[in-house]
C-alpha cells in the first residue's frame, strides 16, 4: 500500500512537471519483485551437475540443504515428505514443463520483463513504459502585466484566472540487470529512462506563457528529456543475509526524507550506499551536481551548461529502532550554490536567477540542514514525521544587500490511525518565516527541490497550484507541488529564498476504501503566513493577516484491476481565501469564484 | 536624526568598549539612547511618509558651507577635485563651489558608442563645434549644470516618504526595469529625465525669487552623485556633484560601484543624511527593491577616504581648495554670475515663499489638507487656483469642474495606499494638474508631502494625453496636424547648418513622428479622436514594441533602439531639444545668446488668449495622465505624478471617475469603446489604464477601476 501510494503521489509529481524519476524508482522495486518471484532458491554450480528431471523422483532425496544461514527458519527434515525440491538450473526447467514466454503479458513469463535471462544465466532485461495523461482546469490568480492586455478594459492589476492545462508524459524506461539470486541485489545495473512530455497552457491573459505579450495566452510545448540514466555497481556484500555496499554513478531518483520536504528529484550524482546488520540500519553518502531542467516539462535537459549548485547528502536509517515497525532517520545536507555571475532566463523568457526580487544582484549561498525523520507506527498509530534546521550564509541578502546568516526551521507530522477500512489523519507542517526583512538573519525556510507527500498532497490546493506573487516581485508566492510560500522564481531554475513569509498548515482528512478498486480521499487544511513582514515589504503594503485560508479538497482513485496498469484519478479543490489572501489577490468581480482546482489523471503502465 | 542619533550611540558604545569602563557606561549609554530617543520622537512623527503638514526646516547658509566643505574635503582625499552644488527642496541654488583643478567641461554620453547627433549624447560636441564655425557661439555644457541637475533630482524626488538619489532616477528611466534585464519592460518613469526643463512654463527662474519649483538646466539627471538632505526626516535640500565631466547614467545595477562623485556627495550629506528607513533600497516596485547609492558611509566598509564630521569650516577652503561660481540663471546676482554670490539660505518648504504652501482658501481641501503652488510675484496668492478653460466652445471646463476634479482627485490619494513611501500603508502623495484643450493650466492642487518633480511632471502628463487625443474636429486640430506646425526658430538660428521648416534643431523633422504612428497603428492615427492615456503613450514612446521585449522594433514615438538611450529618447526629446540647445547656448555666452523662452516645443499656440503652447513644458510617457472627456467631446487633461504610476493612474482615472459622477454634467473618462487599449499594433494591446492592486490601505478591493 505504501508503495501504491507513493508510486502514486510521485506518478501524479510527474505530471506536475516534476521529476519522472520517482515513479521508475517505484518501478523498480516492482521490476525486483517480478524478478524475485520469478526465481527459486539457486543452488551451488556442482549440485546443478546432479539436475532434476521432471516427473521423476529425485535422484538423491538425501541430499542436505545448505546451512550456512544461522539466522535462517531451519528447512524442512529432509525425511519429510515434500512438495518441492530445489532446482539448480530454474529457466531449463521452466521450458521443459512448457512455460511459454510472452513477449507482451507482463504477468507472465516475460523476458522484456526481466523474467528470464536474455543473455547468460544472470543478465536481465526489463522494459517498461509508463502513459501519464493529466488534464487539469484550475483558477489560479492570474495578473495584467505591464505592457498589454488580452482584452480591452484591463484597468487593474487581475485579469480573469481560469486556466486549462493539459499534460502527457511518456516515460520509457530499460534496465539491464546483472543478478543472480532471489536474496541477493543484483550486481550490476544499467538504467535508461527517457521522457518525452507535451504541454499546453492556455491561459485568459498575454504575457503569461511568455514574456513577450504577442505570443498569446496559449502555450504548446514539447520536450525529449532524461528522468534516468545510470549505473549501479554493487560493490560487495558484506555479511551473509547480502548487506552490501553499493555505488550508483548518473541521473538517478533520490529524495532526502521519507516524504520529500526538502530535495526530492531525480538528480545527475554520485551515490554510496548500503545497509548494515541485516538491514537495520541503511545509509546514503551521495552528492548531487544539479542538472538544468526544461521550463515547461519540468525535465532534465542534459544538453544545457549544467547548474553551479552541489547537494552533498550523508543519512543513515535505523529499522525498527524504539519499536517495531518505526524508522527514524537522521541526515545532514549541505547545499553549495554558487549561480552568482549570470542572469538565466527560462524558455518563456522570464528571469530565474537571480529572482526579480529586492536588489535582483545575482547571490550565492552555502546552506546545511540538519533533519531528523522518521516514519512507521507505534501500535496502530501511524506517524510520519520531520524536522530540519537550515544553517549557512547568504551572500548577498538581496533585501539588505549585505551578507546574512540563515536560520530557519521546518517540521511537519502526520499521524493517522485505520479503522478497517478508514484511515484518518492529521497533518501539521511548520516552515518559519522571516521576521524582519532589513536584518542580518533570514528566517524563512526553504528547501532544495520539495514534493510534499503530505496532507493530501497534489490533492490540495494550495501544494498541488502555483500562485504567483502578483505585484510583489517576478516570483511566485508558492511553487507548483509545494508546501511552503517561498517566494522563489521556480522549483525548476530558482534558488533557494530564506526571505519568505513561511507556513503553518493544520489539517486532517480521512481515505476511505470503499472498494478494491476505489479509495477515497479527503482533506480539509488551514493555511497561514508564519510572518508577513517579508510581502509587506515586497508589496510595499501593510497589514497583511496571516490567514491564507481553508483547503479542502477530495479525490477518487480507481484502480480497475486492482493494480498499478491502470489508475485514474479524480480530485477537486477549493481554497476559501483567508483575510491575508484577500489582502494580495482579488477575490471580486470576475474573479469571486473561489480558486479551484479540478484534475484528470489517467496512468497506464506496462 | 534616528539614525544620527543610532550612529552616535554605536560610537558612543564602541568608545565605551575601548575603555573597558563597562557597567557606568551602560548605564551612561542607556540614558544616552532614552534621551536620543524622546528628543528624537516628536521628529520622527513628524517626518514619517504620513505627514500632512510641515515642519519650518531649512538649510542655513552655513550649513551650506558646511555640506559642500564635507564634500571638498572628500574630493580631496579622493583626489577628485570636484564641482559641488547644493540645493534647496524646491530647486533654489543655494552655493556651487568649483575646487581648483575640477573638470568645467561636461561630456553626455551613455557611453553606448552612438553617434553625435542622437538628441543629447555628446550634444557638446555639436555645440561646441558651434565656435569653431561661427567664431563666438559654443553652447557646450560645463560641469556646474550637471552638479545643479543633480542635486535638484535629489531634491525633487525625495520626500519624508521616501529619499531617493540621481541613482534611483537612472533606475528607472531606461528601457529596462531593472537596466538590462532582458525582456523586462521599460523603467517606471521612463522620460522624466525631460521634466523640469528650462523652457518649463511651469518651473520658474532665479530672477524671479525664491518661489519654486525651479527649473533645471538639463532636466533631472540620472548620473549617481545627486542625494537628498534631511532635517527632521523633511527633505531640505540636496548635494550634487560632479567630478569627472562625464554626464551619464548607470547601466550596470547588479554591481557595487565605487562612484567618486557618489561618495564625495555621501560625504556631504553628514549631518542631513536621509532617514535610513526611507530610502529607496527600502522601498519596492514590483518587487524590486530601487537603488540610493551603490556604497555608504554606514556599509560595515566605509568607503569614505575623508572623516566628514572633521571638515573645516566653509570659510578656510572658499578661494583656497576652489571657489564659488556664477550660474547665469540658477546661481548669479539678478542673471549676473560675476562675481558669484555668497552662499544662501534655502526656504523652507511649506512656507510661501517657497512656493509651495496650503490653499490658501481651503477650496481643495475637502478631502484633506490641500497644497497649491504660490505665485512668484504675490506668494500669498494659489498661483494655479481653478478657472475654468479657455476651449473647446461652448464645452470648456468651469472654475467648479476644475475644482472638483482636483478635490477628488486628492481625495483618491488620501484614501489611497503610497507604493513609494514608508512606513507602510501611508497615504498617497502626488501633484494634480488639470489643463484645457489648449494646454492652459486650469489648476494644480497637491498633497502636502508630494515630491516636488511632479509638480512638473503631472502638468507635462495632463498636457500629453490631451494632446495626443486631440481629434480634427477640435480648435487647432488634431495631434498630427499639430505636430505638421512644429517650427522651430532655434534650428533656423544658431545651428549649422539651418534647418528647414518643420525639423528641430538636430535635424529631425517632426512631422515623421505623426507619419509612423499611422504606419504603425492605422492610416488615421492622432486624426481619429481615440483617447489616449501617457501610459498608452508610453507603450509607443519605448525602444521596443511591446515594451521591453528586447529585439522587436521602436514604438513609433521612440528612435530605433541603434541610436536610442536616455538621452535619445524620440519624440519628447526631439519637441524640446531645441529649447535646451539654445539654453545652453545662453548659458555659455550670456548676452550674446537669447535666452529659451519659458514656453517648451515651437509647437503653435492654440489658446484664444495667452500665450500657452501646446506641451508648453514638455511632452511626458508615462502613466498618470488622461484626457476629459464631456458627453465623448474632449475638453482637457489632467495628470497626477508623485507615487507609484499604477497609484497616479488611479488617482487620475479615478479622480476624474469620481469628480464627473458629482457633478453631473458629463465631464468623464473617455467612452470605452475610443480608449486606446481598443487598439492592438503589431498584435499587442496598449494600455489605457492600470490601477493598483491593494489600492486602499484597509478593506479587500483590488479592482476599483474596473468598468469604469
Amino acid at each position: 500500500m505504501k508503495t501504491r501510494a507513493s508510486l502514486l503521489t510521485l506518478l501524479y509529481a510527474t505530471t506536475a512537471l516534476l521529476s519522472l524519476g520517482a515513479p521508475a524508482w517505484a518501478g523498480k522495486e516492482q521490476i525486483n519483485q517480478a524478478a524475485n518471484d520469478g526465481e527459486e532458491a539457486l543452488l551451488s554450480d556442482s549440485e546443478a551437475q546432479r539436475r532434476a528431471v521432471p516427473g521423476r523422483a529425485p535422484r538423491d532425496a538425501q541430499q542436505p540443504t545448505p546451512t550456512d544461514n544461522p539466522g535462517a527458519v531451519p528447512p524442512a527434515p529432509p525425511n519429510l515428505p515434500r512438495e518441492f525440491i530445489p532446482v539448480p538450473d530454474r529457466w531449463r526447467l521452466s521450458d521443459a514443463i512448457g512455460v511459454v514466454t510472452e513477449t507482451i503479458d507482463p504477468y507472465k513469463q516475460n523476458v522484456l520483463k526481466g523474467d528470464r535471462p536474455v543473455w547468460g544465466r544472470d543478465w536481465f532485461v526489463n522494459l517498461s513504459a509508463i502513459s501519464d495523461t493529466v488534464f487539469e482546469q484550475r483558477r489560479v490568480p492570474t495578473p495584467v502585466v505591464f505592457q498589454s492586455s488580452n482584452q480591452a478594459g484591463a484597468n487593474d492589476q487581475f485579469s480573469r484566472y481560469g486556466q486549462n492545462f493539459i499534460a502527457q508524459n511518456v516515460i520509457g524506461s530499460f534496465s539491464l540487470i546483472k543478478g543472480n539470486t532471489a536474496f541477493k541485489p543484483p550486481d550490476f545495473e544499467l538504467r535508461l529512462s527517457p521522457v518525452f512530455t507535451y504541454t499546453r497552457l492556455d491561459v485568459q491573459e498575454v504575457g503569461i506563457t511568455d514574456a513577450d505579450p504577442t505570443k498569446g495566452t496559449v502555450r504548446n510545448d514539447t520536450h525529449f528529456g532524461v528522468a534516468e540514466a545510470f549505473v549501479d555497481y554493487h560493490i560487495h556484500n558484506v555479511s551473509e543475509r547480502y548487506d552490501f555496499d553499493s555505488i550508483r554513478l548518473g541521473i538517478q531518483p533520490f529524495s532526502t526524507d521519507f516524504r520529500g520536504f526538502l530535495f526530492q528529484d531525480s538528480q545527475l550524482g554520485a551515490r554510496l550506499f548500503g545497509n548494515r546488520f541485516n538491514n537495520k540500519l541503511q545509509y546514503n553518502i551521495a552528492w548531487f551536481r544539479r542538472l538544468e531542467k526544461d521550463t515547461n516539462s519540468g525535465q532534465n535537459d542534459i544538453f544545457r551548461r549544467m547548474r553551479d549548485d552541489d547537494i552533498f547528502i550523508a543519512n543513515l536509517y535505523f529499522q525498527d529502532a524504539f519499536t517495531l515497525g518505526y524508522t527514524p532517520q537522521f541526515t545532514v545536507v549541505h547545499n553549495r550554490n554558487r549561480e552568482n555571475s549570470r542572469f538565466y532566463y527560462d524558455d518563456n523568457d522570464f528571469l530565474q536567477r537571480p529572482a526579480s526580487l529586492g536588489d535582483e544582484r545575482q547571490r550565492r549561498y552555502n546552506v546545511t540542514y540538519v533533519g531528523f525523520n522518521g516514519d512507521g507506527h507505534f501500535g496502530r498509530v501511524n506517524l510520519t514525521h520531520s524536522v530540519y534546521g537550515a544553517f549557512g550564509t547568504d551572500k548577498n541578502n538581496q533585501f539588505t544587500g549585505r551578507e546574512a546568516d540563515i536560520r530557519a526551521y521546518f517540521a511537519a507530522a502526520e499521524p493517522s490511525v485505520d479503522f478497517d477500512w478508514i484511515r484518518v489523519r492529521g497533518s501539521f507542517v511548520y516552515a518559519s518565516g522571516d521576521k524582519d526583512p532589513f536584518d542580518d538573519t533570514e528566517g524563512g525556510w526553504s528547501g532544495i527541490f520539495e514534493n510534499p507527500q503530505i496532507a493530501g498532497s497534489d490533492t490540495s490546493y494550495w501544494i498541488r497550484q502555483g500562485i504567483p506573487f502578483i505585484g510583489g516581485g517576478g516570483v511566485g508566492l508558492k511553487q507548483r507541488n509545494s508546501v511552503t510560500a517561498d517566494l522563489r522564481t521556480s522549483k525548476e531554475h530558482g534558488q533557494s529564498n530564506f526571505n519568505n513569509p513561511g507556513i503553518l498548515l493544520l489539517g486532517g482528512g480521512a481515505d476511505f476504501d470503499v472498494l478494491p478498486e476505489l479509495r477515497l480521499t479527503t482533506n480539509i487544511n488551514h493555511l497561514s503566513f508564519a510572518d508577513t513582514s517579508n510581502i509587506e515589504f515586497l508589496r510595499n503594503q501593510g497589514s497583511i493577516s496571516t490567514s491564507i485560508g481553508w483547503d479542502v479538497s477530495a479525490a477518487a482513485t480507481y484502480r480497475p484491476l486492482n493494480n498499478q496498469n491502470i489508475v485514474f484519478r479524480l480530485s477537486g479543490a477549493v481554497l476559501f481565501p483567508g483575510e491575508g489572501l484577500k489582502r494580495i489577490y482579488s477575490f471580486e468581480d470576475d474573479n469571486q469564484d473561489p480558486l479551484y482546482s479540478i484534475l484528470a489523471n489517467l496512468i497506464l503502465t506496462y | 536624526m534616528g539614525d544620527q542619533g543610532g550612529m552616535a550611540a554605536q560610537m558612543q558604545r564602541k568608545a565605551i568598549a575601548e575603555r573597558g569602563a563597562l557597567p557606568r557606561a551602560v548605564g551612561r549609554l542607556l540614558r544616552a539612547c532614552a534621551a536620543a530617543f524622546l528628543a528624537m520622537a516628536p521628529a520622527l512623527a513628524m517626518a514619517q511618509g504620513n505627514v500632512t503638514s510641515v515642519q519650518t526646516v531649512f538649510l542655513t547658509a552655513a550649513d551650506v558651507g558646511q555640506i559642500i566643505s564635507q564634500a571638498v574635503q572628500e574630493a580631496q582625499a579622493r583626489n577628485r577635485p570636484a564641482t559641488i552644488a547644493v540645493t534647496d527642496r524646491v530647486g533654489n541654488v543655494l552655493g556651487v563651489f568649483r575646487m581648483n583643478g575640477a573638470p568645467v567641461e561636461l561630456r553626455v554620453t551613455t557611453n553606448r558608442n552612438i553617434p553625435v547627433g542622437n538628441g543629447l549624447e555628446q550634444v557638446e560636441q555639436v555645440l561646441a563645434a558651434l565656435s569653431t564655425t561661427l567664431g563666438t557661439v559654443n553652447g557646450a555644457p560645463t560641469t556646474d549644470l550637471s552638479a545643479i541637475a543633480k542635486a535638484i533630482t535629489g531634491a525633487y524626488l525625495s520626500s519624508s516618504g521616501n529619499a531617493f538619489t540621481t541613482r534611483t532616477a537612472s533606475q528607472i528611466v531606461q528601457e529596462n526595469f531593472n537596466p538590462l534585464e532582458f525582456r523586462a519592460p521599460g523603467g517606471p518613469l521612463f522620460g522624466v529625465q525631460f521634466s523640469q526643463l528650462p523652457c518649463s512654463d511651469l518651473n520658474l527662474r532665479e530672477p524671479q525669487g525664491s518661489v519654486g519649483p525651479k527649473r533645471s538646466p538639463l532636466g533631472l539627471s540620472a548620473d549617481p552623485g545627486g542625494i537628498p538632505l534631511y532635517k527632521n526626516g523633511f527633505v531640505v535640500g540636496a548635494i550634487g556633484v560632479e567630478s569627472d565631466g562625464i554626464y551619464t547614467i548607470d547601466r550596470i545595477v547588479t554591481d557595487i560601484d565605487t562612484s567618486d562623485d557618489e561618495l564625495i556627495a555621501t560625504a556631504g550629506t553628514f549631518g542631513f543624511e536621509a532617514p535610513i528607513d526611507i530610502r529607496a533600497n527600502r522601498i519596492t516596485v514590483g518587487g524590486k527593491t530601487l537603488r540610493f547609492v551603490d556604497r555608504d558611509r554606514l556599509d560595515r566598509n566605509n568607503p569614505l577616504y575623508s572623516n566628514p564630521a572633521a571638515a573645516p569650516a566653509f570659510a578656510a577652503i572658499d578661494t583656497v581648495l576652489g571657489n564659488r561660481v556664477g550660474v547665469r540663471n540658477y546661481f548669479s546676482n539678478a542673471g549676473n554670475p560675476n562675481p558669484p554670490p555668497a552662499l544662501r539660505g534655502g526656504t523652507a518648504y511649506g512656507d510661501p515663499a517657497s512656493g509651495y504652501a496650503p490653499d490658501p482658501t481651503g477650496n481643495l481641501s475637502a478631502f484633506g489638507p490641500a497644497f497649491v503652488l504660490r505665485d512668484p510675484t504675490t506668494p500669498t496668492n494659489n498661483r494655479f487656483p481653478p478657472i475654468a478653460g479657455s476651449g473647446p466652445p461652448g464645452a470648456a471646463l468651469t472654475a467648479n469642474e476644475v475644482a472638483t476634479l482636483l478635490q477628488n482627485a486628492l481625495k483618491t490619494a488620501f484614501a489611497g495606499r503610497a507604493q513609494i513611501r514608508r512606513p507602510l500603508d501611508s497615504f498617497i502623495q502626488v501633484t494634480v494638474s488639470v489643463v484645457d484643450v489648449n494646454g492652459v493650466v486650469l489648476g494644480i492642487a497637491r498633497t502636502p508631502d508630494a515630491p516636488i518633480f511632479g509638480t512638473d511632471v503631472s502638468l507635462q502628463k495632463a498636457r500629453t494625453a490631451m494632446f495626443i487625443s486631440r481629434s480634427p474636429q477640435i480648435t487647432g486640430g488634431s495631434a498630427a496636424f499639430l505636430l505638421q506646425q512644429f517650427n522651430s526658430t532655434v534650428a533656423s538660428g544658431i545651428l549649422v547648418p539651418p534647418q528647414p521648416v518643420g525639423n528641430n534643431a538636430l535635424g529631425v523633422f517632426i512631422q515623421l513622428y505623426a507619419t509612423g504612428a499611422k504606419q504603425f497603428i492605422s492610416g488615421t492615427a492622432l486624426d481619429d479622436g481615440i483617447a489616449y492615456s501617457s501610459r498608452g503613450i508610453g507603450n509607443i514612446h519605448r525602444p521596443f514594441y511591446p515594451d521591453g521585449i528586447d529585439g522587436t522594433p521602436n514604438g513609433p514615438f521612440s528612435t530605433p533602439y541603434a541610436t536610442w538611450s536616455p538621452f535619445n529618447v524620440g519624440l519628447q526629446l526631439d519637441l524640446v531639444i531645441d529649447n535646451i540647445a539654445q539654453h545652453l547656448v545662453f548659458l555659455r555666452t550670456g548676452a550674446a545668446a537669447a535666452e529659451t523662452a519659458a514656453q517648451c516645443s515651437f509647437l503653435p499656440v492654440t489658446a484664444p488668449v495667452g500665450t500657452t503652447k501646446q506641451l508648453a513644458n514638455g511632452l511626458q510617457p508615462f502613466a498618470g495622465g488622461f484626457p476629459i472627456y464631456r458627453n465623448g467631446v474632449l475638453v482637457g487633461g489632467i495628470g497626477v505624478s508623485g507615487d507609484g504610476i499604477d497609484q497616479d493612474d488611479s488617482i487620475g482615472f479615478l479622480g476624474l471617475h469620481l469628480a464627473g459622477q458629482a457633478l453631473g454634467t458629463g465631464v468623464q473618462n473617455a467612452p470605452a469603446g475610443i480608449r486606446d487599449d481598443v487598439l492592438a499594433p503589431l498584435g499587442a494591446r496598449l494600455r489605457y489604464v492600470s490601477c493598483p492592486f491593494q489600492p486602499r490601505a484597509g478593506g479587500n478591493d483590488q479592482n476599483i477601476c474596473r468598468g469604469k
